[in-house]
C-alpha cells in the first residue's frame, strides 16, 4: 500500500495556513493589503477543509470497494458482497447529516428574520413614540401660553375697573381654557396609550407567529430524516401568512 | 493512555471542523433514534459546544485536576437534559465510531485503546458526580409563572413559583426552558433572596431574534410551566462578611442578581452601606427604579444612583455606567459586585481596578463550565 496522503508530514494543512505570518515590508506602503490577504488565506482554509473531507469520504469509498473485492475473490463470485451494512450506515449518516444541515439553515433564517423584524419594529417605535412627544409638547406649550395670556388678563381685569360684564368674559375665557388644557391633556394621553396597546399587540402577534412557525419547523423535523421539502413547507407557511 | 499520541490523533481529525461534529450526532441519532428528542431542533450551536468540550478535554488530559472540575460540572449540568448513565456508552460508541471514520489509516488499535480509555476516564467522573448530586437535589425543578410583569417595551419581571423548594444563593442563576422552544436553555439570574413562600423573582430582557427570551417575555402568562436547571454561579456576597462596604454596579437586567444581594443584605444584624448603580441606555430601560427607590427611603444605608447613557436630556446622571461610577469618588475601601452586558462589566471591573480597588474585591459572574 502506498503512503496515505494523510501521513504524508510534507503537505500543507490547513492549521498552517491559519497561522501563517508575513514579514512587514519595510517601505510602509509596499506590499499587499494585509486585509485582502487574510481574508483570500481564510478563503484557502476553508476550501482546505472541504477537499479534506472530500479525500476522506473517497478514501472511505475505496476501501469498501477494495473490501468488496477482497471478498468477492475469497468467495469466487465477484458480485457476491453488494452494499454492506456498514457501507449503509455511513450513508445513512450522510443523508441525515445532510437533513440536520438543512433543518439547521431554517432556523437560523427565521431567527434571523426575527431579529430584523424586532429590530425595525423597535425603530419604528422610537419614531412614533418621538412624534407623539413632540406633538403633546406643541400642544401642551400652546395650551399653557394661551391659560397664560387668559390669567394675565383676568388680573388686568381685576386691577383695573371694569365692567362685571367684561370680567365675567374674561372669567369665562380663562375657565374655558384651563378645560381646553385639561381636556388636551386626556386626548394626548389616550391618543399615546391607544398607540401603545397597538404596539403591544403587534408585537404579540408576531411572537405568536414566530412561534407557530417554530413549532412547525419542529414538527416536521421530528421525523428524521424527512426531507427538507416537508421542512421548507411547513415552516413557511405561517410567515407568508402572516397579514 | 499516551497523551502525546491522542492529541496529535486529535489534531488529525480537527481539520475536519464542523463535519466531525455532525458525523457523530448524526451515528449517535440513527443509532438511539431515542435521544433525539433531548436536543434541540437546530443542532449548530450544540455541535460547537461538542467540539469545544473535547478541545478543552483534550488540551487538559494531563493536568487531571482541572480537568476533573470541568468534567464534574459537566456532568451534574446534563441531569437537566435527562441525561442518565446509558447514555454515555451510546455517546462512547459514537464518539470513537466518528473519530474512526475521520482518521483514516491513522487509526491504529494503539490510537483506538486510547481514545477507549480517554472516555471511559471522561464518562466515570460525569457519572460519578451526577449519581452523587442525585442525592442531594432533583435534575430540574417545574417552575410556575405566577405572575408576569411587562416593565418596559423590552424588559418583563417573571414571579415563578418552583416545585419542590429551591434552595440557593443569592446571585446565583438557573437555566430556563420554556415549553414553546424544547430544549433550548438560558441561564437568567434569581433577582430576590430566598423567601419563606419560595417564589423566584426573574428579570427577562428581550434579545433581537433571541429565541427564548422572546418566548419569555411574550408569550408567558400566569400559569405557564417552565423548567428550571440547578442554581449556579458564584456572584456571590463573600463568606464570612467582609466588614467593607459594598459596590454594585448593574447594567440593565444585570440588576437581578445584585437587588437578590440586596435583598440578602437588607436581612444581615448590621447591614453595611451600600451604593448601587443602576444603567441604562434611557430612563425606559431603568424599568425596576420605583421598587429600588422604595428600598432606598426605607432602609438608610442604601443609596440608589440610576444613570441613563443614550438621553443626554435625562435628568439624573449621565453617561456610560463605568464613567458614572468612577466619577462617584473612591471605591477601593469597597466588595464591588458587577453584572449586565459584557462589556459593561469588562470595562467597569478595569475602572475599578485601575483606579485602586484590589482584584479580589472586584467579583463578576464567572460561568466557566456552565455557561450556555
Amino acid at each position: 500500500m502506498t503512503t496515505a496522503w494523510f501521513d504524508d508530514k510534507s503537505r500543507m494543512t490547513p492549521a498552517e495556513l491559519q497561522t501563517v505570518t508575513f514579514p512587514t515590508s519595510r517601505l510602509g506602503r509596499r506590499g499587499y493589503e494585509e486585509e485582502a490577504v487574510r481574508g483570500f488565506l481564510s478563503a484557502v482554509h476553508a476550501e482546505f477543509v472541504h477537499l479534506m473531507n472530500e479525500r476522506t469520504s473517497l478514501w472511505q469509498e475505496v476501501q469498501r470497494l477494495r473490501r468488496r473485492i477482497i471478498a468477492g475473490e475469497s468467495d469466487g463470485e465477484p458480485q457476491a458482497v453488494l452494499f454492506g451494512e456498514a457501507d449503509a450506515h455511513v450513508h445513512a449518516v450522510r443523508i441525515l447529516s445532510t437533513a440536520q444541515v438543512t433543518a439547521d439553515q431554517y432556523v437560523a433564517d427565521a431567527q434571523d428574520y426575527s431579529s430584523r423584524l424586532t429590530l425595525e419594529a423597535k425603530r419604528r417605535r422610537d419614531e412614533i413614540m418621538q412624534e407623539a412627544q413632540q406633538y403633546s409638547d406643541m400642544l401642551l406649550e400652546d395650551a399653557h401660553t394661551k391659560a397664560r395670556e387668559a390669567a394675565v388678563s383676568a388680573l388686568n381685569v381685576a386691577a383695573a375697573p371694569q365692567s362685571d360684564e367684561k370680567q365675567q368674559a374674561a372669567q369665562a375665557e380663562l375657565a374655558y381654557l384651563r378645560t381646553y388644557s385639561d381636556v388636551y391633556r386626556a386626548h394626548l394621553r389616550a391618543y399615546t396609550e391607544g398607540i401603545l396597546r397597538g404596539i403591544e399587540e403587534w408585537e404579540r402577534k408576531e411572537a405568536a407567529s414566530l412561534q407557530e412557525a417554530a413549532q412547525a419547523a419542529h414538527a416536521a423535523q421530528a421525523v428524521p430524516p424527512g426531507g427538507p421539502r416537508a421542512i421548507n413547507g411547513d415552516a413557511s407557511a405561517p410567515l407568508r401568512g402572516r397579514g | 493512555m499516551d497523551v502525546a499520541r491522542l492529541r496529535e490523533s486529535f489534531a488529525h481529525v480537527a481539520v475536519h471542523g464542523d463535519e466531525l461534529p455532525l458525523f457523530f450526532y448524526s451515528d449517535l441519532f440513527l443509532k438511539h433514534p431515542e435521544v433525539r428528542g433531548m436536543f434541540p431542533v437546530s443542532m449548530a450551536a450544540q455541535r460547537s459546544h461538542l467540539v469545544d468540550a473535547l478541545v478543552k478535554i483534550v488540551s487538559q488530559v494531563d493536568s487531571v485536576d482541572d480537568l476533573t472540575v470541568f468534567l464534574e460540572g459537566l456532568g451534574r449540568d446534563h441531569r437537566k437534559f435527562g441525561v442518565v448513565a446509558e447514555h454515555y456508552d451510546a455517546v462512547g460508541a459514537s464518539l470513537l465510531a466518528t473519530l474512526e471514520h475521520f482518521s483514516g489509516p491513522a487509526w491504529t488499535p494503539e490510537v483506538a485503546a486510547d481514545w477507549k480509555a480517554a472516555y471511559a476516564l471522561i464518562g466515570s467522573v460525569m457519572t460519578a458526580a451526577a449519581s452523587a448530586d442525585e442525592r442531594l437535589r432533583p435534575p430540574w425543578w417545574r417552575g410556575t409563572v405566577v405572575a408576569h410583569e411587562p416593565r418596559s417595551f423590552d424588559v418583563s419581571v417573571l414571579f415563578v413559583q418552583p416545585e419542590p423548594r429551591m434552595d440557593y444563593l443569592p446571585g446565583q442563576s438557573v437555566a430556563i426552558e420554556s415549553s414553546s422552544r424544547p430544549r433550548l436553555w438560558r441561564y437568567y439570574s434569581i433577582a430576590n433572596a430566598p423567601r419563606q413562600d419560595g417564589l423566584l423573582e426573574f428579570h427577562i430582557r428581550l434579545i433581537d431574534g433571541g429565541a427564548v427570551s422572546m418566548a419569555l417575555t411574550s408569550s408567558t402568562v400566569a400559569g405557564t410551566e417552565l423548567r428550571l436547571g440547578p442554581p449556579v454561579g458564584v456572584l456571590t456576597l463573600s463568606q464570612p462578611v467582609s466588614g467593607r462596604d459594598l459596590l454594585l454596579v448593574a447594567g440593565s437586567t444585570g440588576l437581578a442578581p445584585l437587588k437578590a444581594i440586596l435583598d440578602q443584605v437588607a436581612s444581615l444584624p448590621r447591614p453595611p452601606k451600600v451604593h448601587l448603580f443602576f444603567g441604562a441606555r434611557t430612563a425606559d430601560g431603568l424599568y425596576d427604579l420605583e421598587s429600588l427607590e422604595k428600598m432606598a427611603a426605607q432602609y438608610s444605608w442604601l443609596t440608589i444612583t440610576p444613570a441613563v447613557s443614550a438621553d443626554p436630556k435625562f435628568a439624573g446622571e449621565t453617561g456610560s455606567l463605568p464613567d458614572v461610577v468612577a466619577r462617584h469618588g473612591d471605591w477601593s475601601g469597597h466588595d464591588a459586585y458587577l453584572a449586565g452586558p459584557t462589556k459593561m462589566v469588562r470595562d467597569a471591573a478595569a475602572r475599578l481596578a485601575s483606579a485602586g480597588v484590589p482584584q479580589d474585591q472586584i467579583h463578576i459572574e464567572d460561568f466557566g463550565w456552565s455557561e450556555p
